[in-house]
């Protein structure tokens, strides 16, 4: 080819591809959504004008479709000057554009065969939406996502690099939202799910290991900045072992939503299998402490287990709330009245209360029936160790290990004896092992002194005794 | 009906007032003259030489890298003036100006995109231009000046892409920059990590890395300090280098040699022209397309408190980094770059070999062909190296391999030469060693004066080597993998550190021939240093903690 030809060729080829270029530009996604919209109101007024008899309102009602067909397409965003955001989600969702369409409803809200992005804010009607004008707090400070992207999968936030999507309606992690600011969340209405989720945090003892804004102890890490903790941070490269319903998640669904989830509803065992064995370090590393709340078949299998399904995307909804973002105002924060303590007649009930409070059933088991699993604790039932067992048969006797189940202990202590070793608790290296060269138990029992009161010691030491097992003989 | 004369009309606007006064030059008859005259007449044009040789016209002589490199510098230039009317440079603003090039302007990824990948494309073209450069011997006298003009070109190119790279502001960018910049900590007496820095009074505020940040981690300052870099310091003195470089190619004249001795130059206009215009618009069309299909990365927002594992600096510097490996920053991030740099200035001046100029010459300069492609050579290893077999912790997982599979941390190492409890043996026994090793690879190969056997010599060191490596293996003290490194480096650094600088330049005259060899044992150091640490688990060969040398 002469070198004429390839002048003129590759300069219709670099005009073509820069035209290629601008309609790639041109054919934006969100384009779509918003000329449908408007055709499909532009289209209901025109249905309301030809059912109209007065003249007047009839020509109001063409008028009103003409503008709508000759609405001009833009990005649309609302400027959540409070937060410094820029959430452009009305682009798309021009029904809940408070200027175009000031009701925020559609005459096909209800109507199952039209997509969701062209319909109204659902609960449009309800305080809760009323006390939250979207002009003042957009979208994003609620449903989180990505405020600035045009496009779907970019602005619901389910990609990488993108480490706050969209929180999901149907599971109820949403109600997270309303942690964030609201200190009284559990008596809101429409919150009802992260104050189950509260609820149930407290029931299995998770604040016996994991404190939140100082209330609970320093077993394992805080989490009242859990929502916030970047992602690189949390799960390095143990993502990939996390399992939702027994599947591997994609990599853009790899959020903290699911890291939570994955830790209720399976063993954590399998999600931080760290190294217990030493392969990979100096020193042996236990896998996760944290106790298998996973055995639990179904939602209705309430029987089995302890958490189900619902209880734990209720924990994870909770949790969600718990961020520290420095971005939030104060004037948006909405404090909680102190708890208020219950009272008790019977110091028994009080101190079952005292053990459920302070989050004892996390290691001790819900009303201290059943020890957790203590890996690599010397306990009850496991075969004695033996150097030439394989690193299989180790792991199976090391996960045998137990925090103590109460009732079998309580008949050796006495009263003053039981408030001393609560008291003073047992340093995590007074640990006796199975495997001596193996990893130290992750879980210890803590110092409580400074946390329970001498009150509630008493109580809960009262408690502990009634339920200590006793033999034949009556002790 | 009148009919339309192209003809008439052209020649009617081209003697027009209008077009005569923009283009100097009278009525265009494609003479020689006339050809000469749009080359001489036009400013732009005029840096071109009006004749050349035929052999300059050849892509397969030049590879049209130079020209190429020059396109895409104007392709960064216009892209990135348009960026500029987006970006600000603030840590408030820089990430969210980014998201919106990407989200809501006309043609923002797109001119990002193009930005990003012919940034990418312009660091390959200028050290393909350069390799092509040297390969034919174009560095060689009257050259000299303009090849290390070009080696500066080189190198402020590979700053403008690294300045670049800040700007986005996430997590690429700024550990990216960290990676790059605690490399300048630790330089020998101006960074505050390096060697000699404490006695210059050094401090983490007070640094060369200080200087180059505004303070003393990736901030606001480093943004608007490598801004300011990226859009004007640079490009001005780029585009000054620039103009001097081809400037120096007219008056050197074009490397070129002639195909025979009487042979006839060709005119430059169009026969050159036209190969430029064709090279920068394929060049055009080409980062076009790629960034009309491929978008340039953006991770999340940049946060000093998280360091991605692993953290890796821009592509063309992780050779270097993974030399970090096996060097101390202060060598691997300062004192190689250094050397590579003063080094390749050099080259036209100990290089005393006539021939070669304009032409590819394997055969007539076996030496330096050699010794420059093995250069080029390790550079792309070490950064595939570093780029692909690199996963968390910096451990070495094949391309193939999942990030996901944890490794054990690498056996712990030992220094050879240190004070007490560090190193295995005495200072003050290392430093005469390691001199007396290095005086005799430095003077060796020039002090045997005659020609060696070449094969014999290589046998007889393989051989050795197998035999220590048997040994090793036999006592327990290293398995085959580390038999196989040994005889790998080891032949690599005596064929090339030896065999070959014995065979062709011990008869260089004293002061070129130390220079040469300089270079040439310092690349062997290279290559032994990573023997020495994946053989033995060598930290240091000699350690002198108390003022920070440790090689």
């Amino acid at each position: 080819m002469g070198y004429r030809k390839a002048f003129y060729l590759a300069n219709f080829l670099m005009l073509g591809v820069f035209i290629w270029a601008l309609a790639a530009d041109n054919k934006a996604e969100w384009k779509d959504y918003q000329s449908n919209y408007f055709k499909m109101t532009a289209d209901s007024f025109d249905k309301l004008a030809a059912a109209e008899k007065d003249p007047a309102k009839k020509s109001d009602d063409e008028a009103q479709a003409k503008k709508f067909r000759h609405m001009p397409l833009e990005i649309r965003q609302i400027i959540v000057s409070d937060l410094d955001r820029y959430d452009r989600c009305t682009t798309c969702h021009v029904a809940m554009d408070e200027y175009t369409n000031p009701t925020m409803t559609t005459p096909w809200d209800k109507d199952p065969k039209v997509s969701a992005v062209y319909k109204g804010h659902p609960k449009i009607d309800e305080a809760l939406v009323k006390a939250h004008p979207f002009t003042k707090f957009g979208c994003t400070a609620c449903h989180e996502g990505q405020g600035l992207a045009t496009t779907t999968a970019g602005a619901h936030g389910h990609v990488l690099h993108w480490e706050h999507p969209m929180l999901s309606v149907k599971a109820g992690h949403i109600q997270g939202s309303c942690v964030k600011c609201h200190g009284n969340f559990e008596t809101l209405k429409g919150a009802e799910i992260a104050a189950k989720g509260r609820a149930q945090f407290k029931q299995h003892g998770c604040y016996g290991c994991h404190a939140i804004n100082g209330w609970g102890q320093t077993v394992s890490v805080g989490l009242e900045a859990i929502a916030d903790k970047p992602f690189e941070r949390i799960a390095g490269y143990n993502y990939d072992r996390v399992r939702i319903d027994g599947k591997r998640l994609p990599e853009n669904e790899w959020n903290i939503q699911n890291w939570i989830l994955a830790h209720l509803t399976n063993d954590p065992q399998q999600v931080t299998p760290n190294d217990p064995f030493a392969h990979l370090n100096a020193e042996p590393i236990p896998p996760s402490g944290m106790a298998d709340f996973s055995s639990f078949v179904d939602d209705k299998d309430t029987g089995h287990g302890e958490l189900s399904r619902a209880d734990a995307d209720a924990i994870v909804a909770y949790l969600s709330g718990m961020t520290q973002e420095e971005l939030i105002p104060y004037r948006w924060h909405v404090p909680a009245p102190p708890e208020r303590e219950p009272h008790f007649a019977d110091a028994k009930a009080h101190g079952h209360y005292v053990f459920q409070k302070y989050g004892c059933a996390g290691c001790h088991g819900l009303d201290a029936k059943q020890g957790r699993r203590r890996f690599n604790a010397l306990g009850p039932g496991q075969k004695p160790y033996d150097e030439k067992m394989t690193d299989a048969e180790k792991f199976a006797e090391m996960e045998k290990g137990a925090e103590p189940t109460l009732p079998d202990l309580m008949g050796t202590y006495t009263h003053d004896e039981l408030i001393k070793k609560i008291g003073n608790g047992v340093a995590a290296a007074e640990a006796k092992k199975w495997d001596p060269k193996g990893p130290l138990p992750m879980v210890f029992m803590p110092v409580w002194k400074d946390k329970i009161s001498k009150n509630e010691m008493d109580d809960l030491a009262t408690w502990l005794l009634s339920t200590a097992k006793k033999d034949d003989t009556g002790f | 009906m009148p009919t339309l004369d192209i003809e008439k009309l052209k020649k009617e606007v081209i003697d027009s007032q209008i077009w005569r006064s923009v283009f100097r030059g009278g009525v265009w008859k494609d003479t020689p003259r006339d050809r000469a005259a749009h080359i001489i007449g036009n400013v732009w044009l005029h840096l071109h030489p009006v004749k050349a040789r035929p052999r300059a016209m050849k892509w397969a002589y030049s590879w049209g890298m130079g020209g190429i490199s020059f396109a895409l510098y104007l392709l960064l230039t216009i892209s990135g003036v348009a960026l500029m009317f987006y970006y600000r440079p603030t840590v408030g603003l820089a990430y969210r100006d980014i998201k919106d090039l990407e989200f809501a302007i006309t043609l923002g990824k797109f001119l990002r995109n193009s930005h990003r990948w012919a940034a990418q494309a312009m660091v390959v073209a200028v050290i393909a231009h350069m390799v092509r450069v040297f390969l034919t011997g174009a560095y060689k006298k009257p050259r000299e000046f303009n090849w290390g003009v070009g080696v500066l070109l080189l190198t402020l190119t590979l700053f403008l892409s690294f300045t670049g790279y800040l700007l986005p502001w996430d997590q690429l960018a700024i550990w990216a920059v960290t990676v790059g910049t605690n490399m300048a900590g630790a330089t020998p007496f101006l960074g505050n990590e390096g060697p000699f820095g404490g006695l210059m009074g050094m401090h983490i505020n007070n640094d060369v890395r200080f200087t180059l940040l505004g303070g003393t981690m990736v901030g606001e300052n480093t943004l608007i300090r490598f801004y300011v870099m990226h859009c004007v310091a640079v490009p001005l003195v780029v585009g000054i280098l620039l103009i001097l470089h081809f400037w120096r190619i007219r008056k050197d004249s074009f490397s070129a040699a002639p195909y025979k001795a009487d042979e006839e130059k060709v005119d430059v206009w169009p026969h050159l022209v036209k190969r430029e215009y064709i090279g920068a618009a394929g060049t055009t069309l080409f980062i076009m397309i790629w960034s009309i299909l491929q978008n340039a990365p953006l991770e999340s927002i940049a946060n000093p408190n998280v360091t991605p594992n692993p953290s890796k600096a821009p592509w063309y510097f992780v050779g270097l980094q993974e030399l970090l490996v096996y060097f101390d920053p202060w060598i691997a991030g300062v004192l190689l770059p250094g050397l590579i740099i003063v080094g390749l200035i050099a080259i036209p001046y100990i290089d005393t070999n006539p021939k070669g100029v304009g032409y590819y010459a394997w055969k007539e300069r076996k030496f330096a062909n050699t010794m420059f492609m093995l250069g080029i050579v390790m550079w792309f290893v070490l950064i595939y190296i570093g780029a692909e077999c690199r996963g968390p912790n910096y451990a070495f997982y094949p391309p193939w391999e999942s990030w996901y599979i944890l490794k054990a941390a690498p056996p712990p190492t030992w220094s050879v030469f240190g004070p007490a409890h560090v190193g295995a043996l005495p200072i003050a026994l290392g430093i005469p060693v390691i001199g007396g090793l290095f005086a005799a690879s430095m003077l060796l190969p020039k002090l045997i004066q005659k020609e060696l056997n070449g094969k014999a010599l290589m046998g007889g060191f393989c051989a050795a080597v197998i035999a220590v490596a048997l040994v090793g293996m036999g006592l327990h003290k290293f398995g085959p993998v580390s038999g196989a490194f040994m005889l790998f480096f080891g032949a690599l650094a005596f064929y090339f550190g030896f065999v070959m600088p014995q065979r062709h330049i011990r008869g260089l005259d004293w002061p070129r021939y130390l220079v040469t060899m300089g270079l040439v044992v310092c690349t062997m150091a290279i290559l032994l240093k990573m023997c020495a640490r994946l053989t033995f688990n060598i930290k240091y060969v000699l350690t002198i903690p108390t003022i920070s040398l440790n090689i």
